[in-house]
């Protein structure tokens, strides 16, 4: 940009570029993000503290923050523990078809979140491929707590993976050789060599699908059922209460949501130093 | 096969491997061979570690080298042949099983470990007890001293103090054997000789057999008690560095290991016949035939030059020859000189007919040798451009005009 107007790049040792790019981003930022988020908070405690604080101590509304916070954290735990594996597998063989399973692994990331939830319908839901055989036996996949876990682990699968991946793929082979000729096993070199050095992608990739899973919608809403108490999760409670009017409601759910994002990131972002550090 | 050397005198026998009375190798490589795909990668690699010797691997990139290292190590599986470690076959071993320290180019030390966590390691995954963990790590933290630094990370070391925390951690766990890969490659030049002389005497300390693999000729004429010279797969050659150096056994050896110069000539009973000149030599009658083609190999450092004839040390003159180039490299002088087709004899010159004995003397006049002279002797006669010399031989090595196979 400063190309463009070579003039204005120094006035007297004073770079005019500079102000006036923070400036822009800034302004631009507002009404893209800053205001709208100012306005969830402004509007969501404007009938004082007292209702905002009933708002978000009904019944439902507590249930569906703890069941957004169950499903999330299963989902996180198979994704951080199934990452790995995926990560080890991928990066130390070399083998026919590894590609393919790298795109496989990666694709939802690009895949609508309402697809992915047609998609386990099709398959797990009453008329679905295996829920059609699963259910005379009475196991019911769809519309219960579990999956919305499996919608969970299907969107956010690539996040933990991807950020995990790297590090293996980076990671020097000779530390493994190194602990393998000084007499380790296999699962003693993973467990205090491997492991130690992916401490830092471990909890990244563990915050990234969290803060995710919290927030999923699109696929949460088609396998969940949207039962209220039964399978309603924080962003599905907000969305049914902006429904019935209730903004006040959803409103408080929000703030929550959104802190606790702001939360997440602010970890991410800052602890990155200390979770790399070698 | 050189012989193998006697275990030496072991005062400081700490923390050296028990030593098998059944051999007086600690390791023996026998017939190792392998390729990936058609390509040979090593042939018939065989040769033995003495208890407390330091063999070095010598040999330039892609020689194979490494490959027998990491056979050694277990981390790559051999084609053919045998590993045999204090007179144990471990050829079928996983690496873990060996009990072989390597250091690694990289020093492979574990980011997140401490010195002292690093060094404890390979006691810790055979669970001893914390006090004997603890016992071993102090001691050899002040064997490498490192005792002021057993809290920080390799990332806050020096590389030689990274080194001394790699070659610890092996040592920890009492290894048959360490094996050394480019222990220097990642220094600078100062802290490398530094580093060669106080690892040599660790070694010497701890009487732990060792080899290195290196491409750096200095590197291996200091470290090794022996050298074995890989070109392309095989060894050419193996020995003290004195043999090696002094007699090399091929025109590779003589290459690689310094600098060496090449004539042709032909074997006259107990002389040889270079050009016009004939030079008494040591001819061994069951290698060489009367009147067999040779190569005449000599270092710079071999050659006598003189202004007068005959040759102030009494060596036979070679040839007369014009200085092309001197230039000054610090401890010696290097001169580059260009033989003269003529003889020796005084007032000969260029028009004199000239004996062809060799095959191909315009190869020899046309191919200048190299010769060096140490600083007193440059100091006494100044040579230059253009001046006259004749040359002469203090030492040479005679090896088969026809290479042989392998």
């Amino acid at each position: 940009m400063s190309s463009l107007i070579p003039t204005m790049r120094h006035v007297r040792g004073f770079d005019v570029a500079r102000p006036l790019s923070i400036g822009m981003l800034v302004f631009m930022m507002l009404p893209l993000v800053f205001l709208p988020l100012l306005s969830i908070f402004i509007f969501g405690t404007s009938k004082g503290l007292a209702s905002f604080w009933a708002a978000l101590t009904a019944a439902d509304a507590i249930f569906a923050l703890k069941l957004s916070m169950a499903t999330s954290f299963w989902a996180t735990v198979f994704n951080v523990v199934f990452g790995l594996f995926a990560s080890y597998v991928l990066s130390r063989y070399n083998f026919w078809g590894r590609n393919a399973l790298i795109v496989t692994i990666s694709l939802p990331t690009a895949i609508p979140t309402a697809v992915a939830g047609v998609a386990l319908l099709m398959l797990w839901g009453p008329y679905g491929i295996l829920g059609r055989l699963l259910r005379p036996q009475g196991i019911e996949v769809m519309f219960t707590a579990g999956a919305i876990i499996l919608a969970n682990i299907f969107v956010t699968f690539p996040l933990a993976f991807g950020v995990i991946k790297p590090v293996f793929d980076t990671m020097s082979r000779s530390l493994e050789e190194a602990s393998a000729t000084i007499g380790a096993t296999r699962w003693q070199t993973f467990w205090h060599v491997t492991l130690p050095s992916l401490r830092g992608a471990i909890v990244s990739g563990a915050l990234l699908t969290f803060a995710r899973a919290v927030g999923e919608f699109g696929s949460t809403i088609m396998v969940s059922g949207n039962l209220a108490g039964r399978t309603q999760t924080a962003p599905l409670y907000i969305f049914a209460k902006f429904n019935e009017g209730q903004i006040e409601a959803a409103n408080a759910i929000a703030i929550v949501l959104a802190l606790f994002s702001f939360l997440i990131f602010s970890v991410l972002f800052f602890a990155r130093d200390w979770l790399d550090v070698d | 096969m050189a012989k193998a050397q006697q275990a030496r005198s072991k005062e400081h026998s700490y923390p050296g491997p028990v030593k098998d009375s059944g051999s007086a190798y600690a390791a023996s490589i026998l017939g190792l061979s392998k390729s990936f795909g058609k390509a040979s990668v090593l042939e018939n690699i065989t040769f033995h570690v003495a208890e407390g010797e330091a063999l070095v691997l010598l040999g330039a990139s892609g020689s194979g080298k490494t490959t027998i290292l990491r056979i050694i190590a277990g981390l790559e599986q051999p084609y053919t042949g045998q590993i045999i470690l204090h007179n144990k076959d471990v050829t079928e071993l996983p690496a873990r099983e060996r009990g072989v320290g390597v250091i690694f180019q990289s020093y492979a030390l574990f980011p997140k470990m401490t010195v002292e966590k690093n060094i404890g390691y390979g006691l810790r995954i055979r669970h001893r007890p914390r006090k004997e963990v603890k016992k071993t790590v102090n001691e050899l933290l002040q064997l490498v001293q490192l005792e002021e630094h057993r809290k920080k990370y390799p990332s806050q070391l020096s590389g030689g103090q990274q080194q001394r925390v790699a070659i610890a951690r092996t040592l920890a766990y009492k290894p048959e054997v360490l094996l050394f890969d480019e222990p220097f490659g990642a220094l600078d030049a100062q802290t490398r000789s530094h580093l060669r002389r106080e690892i040599r005497a660790l070694l010497k300390k701890v009487n732990v057999p060792a080899i290195f693999i290196t491409h750096d000729q200095e590197e291996a004429l200091e470290l090794g008690d022996r050298i074995a010279v890989i070109n392309s797969g095989h060894i050419e050659q193996i020995g003290t560095p004195a043999e090696v150096y002094n007699s090399p056994a091929s025109e590779y050896v003589a290459t690689f290991l310094g600098a060496a110069n090449m004539l042709e000539g032909v074997v006259r009973r107990d002389h040889v016949e270079v050009g016009s000149a004939l030079i008494p030599a040591h001819i061994d009658s069951e290698k060489f035939k009367e009147g067999e083609p040779v190569k005449i190999i000599f270092r710079p450092e071999d050659i006598a030059l003189s202004v007068t004839q005959p040759l102030p040390s009494g060596r036979a003159c070679l040839a007369g020859g014009i200085v092309e180039e001197t230039s000054f490299v610090g401890a010696y002088e290097r001169l580059r000189i260009r033989l003269e087709t003529a003889g020796c004899a005084p007032g000969q010159t260029s028009e004199t007919p000239y004996y062809l004995t060799t095959e191909t003397p315009e190869n020899q006049s046309a191919k200048p040798i190299i010769a060096t002279r140490p600083k007193p002797e440059t100091l006494e006669v100044k040579l230059q451009r253009g001046d006259r010399v004749f040359v002469g031989l203090k030492f040479f090595t005679l090896l088969p005009k026809t290479t042989r196979n392998k």
